[in-house]
């Protein structure tokens, strides 16, 4: 809110000798940092930050408070002369306990205007004078001392006030020109003909205060935060008088705000008051809070005086009693918030300054925990993909049903993993499937002129369940474009769904993956972690012994059809093979050509022997004539 | 002597040197050698035709006229040829060298995120302290996400306006910040916190707000928070682990200062501004002169947060703390805007995330 210096500086004077820096620092050690500083009407106001639970605060008086506390310096009383209080003029019925006081007035408006000094304060606090001296000077008081008012025009209300819950149903327009439809949960003033205001929160349009008006009732009251938040929240109707109700006004300002209202509308246009009453009374002050002195030092990290805590508490305004290391509090009635020992601890150390605190490492009293398994598998994952050439993606949980439903098992229901309030449609499904993510990722590098996309997100992706989505984390990866062709020993050449393959087998995946083709020379695939290799539980794993031999090698050059799966024939191969002695059997070439029998391909089949011998060139001749012989028992043959 | 010699020997004579230099290769040189010096049919042969038929008396001075002639021409192929095998060799040396200023083969290099990276840092700036990792799913319930952090019924951050709900599943959400794994965390560790001696831990993870996407805001973010629950835990404690971790990310010399501020879920609460890491606290853009950048969150854990997990306040305390990845990271990077995290564009990845 905005605070201006210089009715800072009436509430406590002592604000008079600190420059606006030193200002500005001092309240941002008492929580109250300040976003800005502007000046207005000639004078020096500050954006300060209140917390949510500072509703106190939200004002001058309220400011002035915390500042006189922490430079143990007087505030100014405030200058409210107590109205006589008569019978009601108008009969007030307060029907909710949401309510406990309402104190009113009945003054006839004489002739005068907002004073200029008035009118420039308020837009100094960006509310714009109405020259209506009874709508200005609610406002003026709501800054200043931080209790929301409002004048009726008293000549519009229809017999007696009532403070009641409102009636489902019941309409009620706005000062801001809303037809509003209230609930059972909205409090209301009403008159006879029907709610007249949403109580804390706006006046109503029917008895607003206009130059016509001869007559006001003034409205000085105390609703309940919770009731007054609710009915801000349900009707998207967030006032100056909701914020500072709906965080905990002060009930006993309820009177003195009256009092201070009557007095400002006789001195700018020469009211008269003709009656001045308060129905119900103010609540019970809040229960009292001890704090022992093992909290306050358990807190602090120090030991600190109770006599000088307990003056600090005593500043604030709080009734403090000490007594055997412990100090008992009853909070002010401005003060909402001081409810545990850690509250009010937290109030001696920031009077005191935080900046005051020691710093100490806490002590181990247990053994450190290690990280877990699947966190260290994703940070290797991760790292092995960086350096293999891949970049780590990171994008939005949620996509659009349709990039969804293109990668995501049908038996993965939508409906399951639907936002209710989605920012738009694009962004409405939790996504089964990473790769839609990737693939629009992808095609914007492309787009944007890259030669190659190597990109990989790790990340939940959600299945619907009857409990709601479960998640698991999986691997995603697109990899597109062209490779090599950058230097003079790479050829150039577009990626293949094999290279893809390959990643997922340095992964450790051992299956052939399900290789999406997503576009032109873009391919990706998608795997649960939980399936990959988890770091072995052994440090080093046991030895296995290894030949000391050489190895030999020999290649068949085989044709074969060009529909024969290359799995089926290796597996026939190597199990004609004996087994100890091969320790490898792969495709290292495939041949496509026209000179080569129609309906055939040539692979050239490596086979690698080694055993604990040296090798006789008979036995590994035998050895591939098995193995040619498996492989033409499959319809391949010997090339030529 | 010349005048002893036919004309057009001695002409051969002096276009010898000349020809010699235009042989480029061993084929022309033999070429030449057979026109000058060949046992048949060349100048040397029919010179020494002619001395054979030269009178006595001039056969002398003759015959070393063309002894010299013969000599200058033999020697002059002969390191000709020197010359020509030389550059041979040389140029099949060269063929094989290798220029080590020509671009080579570079393995394709990757890169991490940059917010991973930052959340790992965070990792491993805490893990000598003992801290390790907790983590928990994006879709929570309204019990782990506000309940169990003494966050009110009616409070503001519940309303759909602000928090993501599942359709299907109201009593479902996406959580908002990370610290429904502290609930969670708390909830397992209740029953044997003594025999672990409290716990701490880090919970780095992604969190959803409803924020529209602008150059600040992203409906999903990520956030690294600190739990620590122990025996006589107090401010004392925070500040000096949160000095600790962050001298140990921006440099020895960093100072911290704590605020005043309110957080349901602790009490006391804090605000922590870090001395700006990017001008020695002399004052930049990003400190806004002011020297301080604020940088997280934090506080006592408050006891209701304890209660709730059923570890008594009395006896256990704690502190807490959360920051925001995006916002440290657009911070140290001056990164204009907050969108470019989530674009993915490889060149961005490359130059923010890097690798180790």
């Amino acid at each position: 809110m905005w605070i201006e210096r210089n009715t800072l500086a009436q509430e406590i004077p002592a604000v008079s000798g600190l420059d606006t820096r030193q200002l500005c620092e001092m309240l941002a050690s008492l929580g109250f940092p300040v976003d800005e500083v502007a000046t207005r009407e000639g004078s020096e106001v500050l954006d300060v930050d209140i917390t949510a639970n500072r509703g106190d605060a939200m004002s001058h008086r309220g400011i002035a408070r915390e500042v006189a506390a922490k430079l143990h310096q007087p505030l100014m009383a405030i200058d409210a002369l107590p109205v006589v209080e008569g019978k009601p003029a108008v009969e007030v019925r307060l029907e909710s306990l949401a309510c406990p006081i309402y104190s009113t007035a009945v003054l006839d408006l004489g002739s005068g205007a907002t004073p200029q000094e008035a009118q420039s304060f308020l837009r100094a606090m960006e509310s714009a004078p109405k020259r209506l001296p009874a709508v200005d000077a609610s406002n003026e008081l709501l800054h200043r001392y931080g209790h929301p008012t409002h004048a009726f025009d008293a000549d519009r209300i229809h017999g007696a006030v009532s403070i009641r819950w409102a009636k489902d149903g019941e309409l009620l327009v706005t000062l801001d020109g809303v037809k509003r439809t209230m609930t059972k949960r909205d409090l209301v003033i009403a008159d006879e003909s029907g709610p007249i205001a949403l109580a804390g929160v706006m006046g109503g349009d029917g008895t607003k205060v206009t130059e016509t008006t001869r007559r006001v009732l003034l409205e000085s009251a105390w609703f309940d935060p919770k009731t007054v938040r609710a009915t801000a929240r349900r009707h998207s109707l967030h006032t100056d008088a909701s914020h500072r109700f709906g965080r905990g006004a002060d009930p006993a300002m309820a009177r003195v705000a009256r009092d201070l209202l009557v007095g400002r509308l006789a001195s700018w246009c020469g009211a008269k008051l003709s009656g001045a009453w308060t129905a119900g009374s103010t609540p019970a002050v809040g229960a009292s809070v001890t704090l022992d002195e093992a909290v306050l030092t358990r807190v602090a990290g120090e030991s600190l005086s109770m006599p000088d805590a307990a003056d600090a508490l005593e500043r604030l305004g709080c009734a403090v009693e000490i007594a055997k290391g412990r100090i008992k509090v009853i909070p002010p009635t401005w003060r909402h918030d001081l409810s545990s020992p850690e509250d009010l601890a937290e109030e001696v150390l920031r009077l005191r300054g935080y900046e005051h605190i020691p710093s100490v490492l806490p002590p181990l009293e247990g053994p450190p925990e290690p990280l877990s398994p699947a966190y260290l598998q994703r940070q290797r994952l991760s790292r092995r993909l960086a350096h293999l050439g891949f970049h780590q993606t990171v994008s939005y949980g949620f996509i659009s049903p349709e990039a969804d439903a293109a990668f995501t098992s049908p038996d993965n229901s939508t409906e399951g993993r639907c936002l209710a309030n989605p920012l738009g449609q694009e962004f409405s499904v939790m996504r089964g499937s990473l790769l839609p993510s990737l693939l629009a990722a992808a095609e914007q590098n492309l787009r944007r002129g890259s030669r190659e996309v190597r990109l990989f997100e790790l990340a939940p992706t959600f299945v619907s369940g009857p409990q709601g989505p479960s998640e698991h984390i999986s691997l995603g990866l697109v990899w597109g474009g062209m490779l090599g062709g950058e230097d003079y020993l790479s050829p150039a050449r577009p990626v293949r769904e094999a290279d893809l393959s390959g990643i997922a087998k340095d992964l450790g995946w051992d299956r052939l993956p399900e290789i999406r083709s997503l576009g032109e020379n873009l391919f990706g695939f998608e795997i649960p972690i939980s399936e990959l290799p988890q770091a072995a539980d052994r440090i080093i794993p046991a030895f296995r012994p290894f030949s000391r031999y050489p190895a030999v090698e020999r290649d068949l050059s085989l044709l074969v059809d060009l529909d024969q799966p290359y799995q089926v024939l290796a597996d026939t191969m190597k199990s004609s093979l004996p087994s100890e002695a091969l320790q490898d059997l792969r495709c290292v070439d495939v041949f496509r050509h026209k000179s080569l029998p129609e309906g055939r391909q040539a692979w050239l089949m490596r086979m690698r022997f080694q055993v604990d011998r040296t090798l006789v060139g008979e036995e590994i001749d035998g050895w591939v004539g098995a193995a040619l012989a498996a492989a033409e028992s499959l319809g391949a043959s010997l090339r030529a | 002597m010349d005048h002893l010699l036919p004309p057009d020997i001695v002409e051969a004579g002096h276009s010898f040197p000349a020809e010699l230099a235009a042989c480029g290769d061993l084929d022309a040189l033999l070429r030449l050698k057979g026109a000058y010096v060949g046992r048949e049919g060349s100048h040397a042969a029919r010179l020494m035709e002619l001395l054979k038929l030269a009178p006595k008396e001039q056969k002398r001075d003759l015959g070393a006229a063309i002894n010299a002639l013969k000599q200058q021409w033999e020697e002059g192929l002969k390191s000709r040829q020197f010359e020509i095998e030389t550059k041979k060799k040389n140029r099949k040396a060269l063929a094989a060298s290798w220029d080590p200023s020509l671009p080579p083969p570079v393995p394709a290099q990757g890169a991490l995120n940059p917010l991973n990276r930052l959340m790992d840092r965070l990792v491993e700036v805490f893990r000598p302290l003992g801290f390790h990792v907790e983590e928990g799913p994006e879709i929570e319930t309204e019990a782990h996400n506000f309940d169990g952090l003494n966050i009110p019924e009616d409070h503001p951050a519940k309303a759909s306006s602000d928090t993501f709900y599942l359709a299907a599943h109201p009593d479902l959400l996406l959580r908002t910040h990370t610290s429904p794994v502290q609930v969670r965390t708390l909830l397992r560790v209740a029953h044997d916190l003594g025999i672990r001696g409290g716990v701490r831990f880090l919970s780095p993870g992604r969190v959803y707000r409803k924020d529209e996407i602008d150059p600040t805001h992203s409906p999903m973010f990520h956030q690294v928070e600190g739990m620590l629950v122990g025996h006589g835990i107090g401010m004392q404690h925070l500040k000096g682990t949160l000095e600790y971790a962050l001298r140990a990310l921006f440099g020895p010399h960093t100072e911290i200062r704590l605020r005043p501020s309110y957080f349901p879920f602790v009490e006391p609460g804090c605000e922590v501004d870090v001395s700006c890491p990017l001008c020695a606290a002399r004052g930049c853009r990003v400190c806004k002169g002011s020297g301080w950048v604020e940088i997280l969150g934090a506080g006592l854990i408050h006891p209701k947060v304890l209660e709730y997990a059923g570890i008594d306040p009395v006896e256990w305390s704690g502190w807490a703390f959360g920051m925001g990845v995006e916002r440290m990271a657009m911070m140290l990077s001056q990164t204009p805007d907050l969108r470019l995290f989530f674009e993915n564009d490889q060149r961005f990845l490359k130059a923010m995330g890097g690798l180790d």
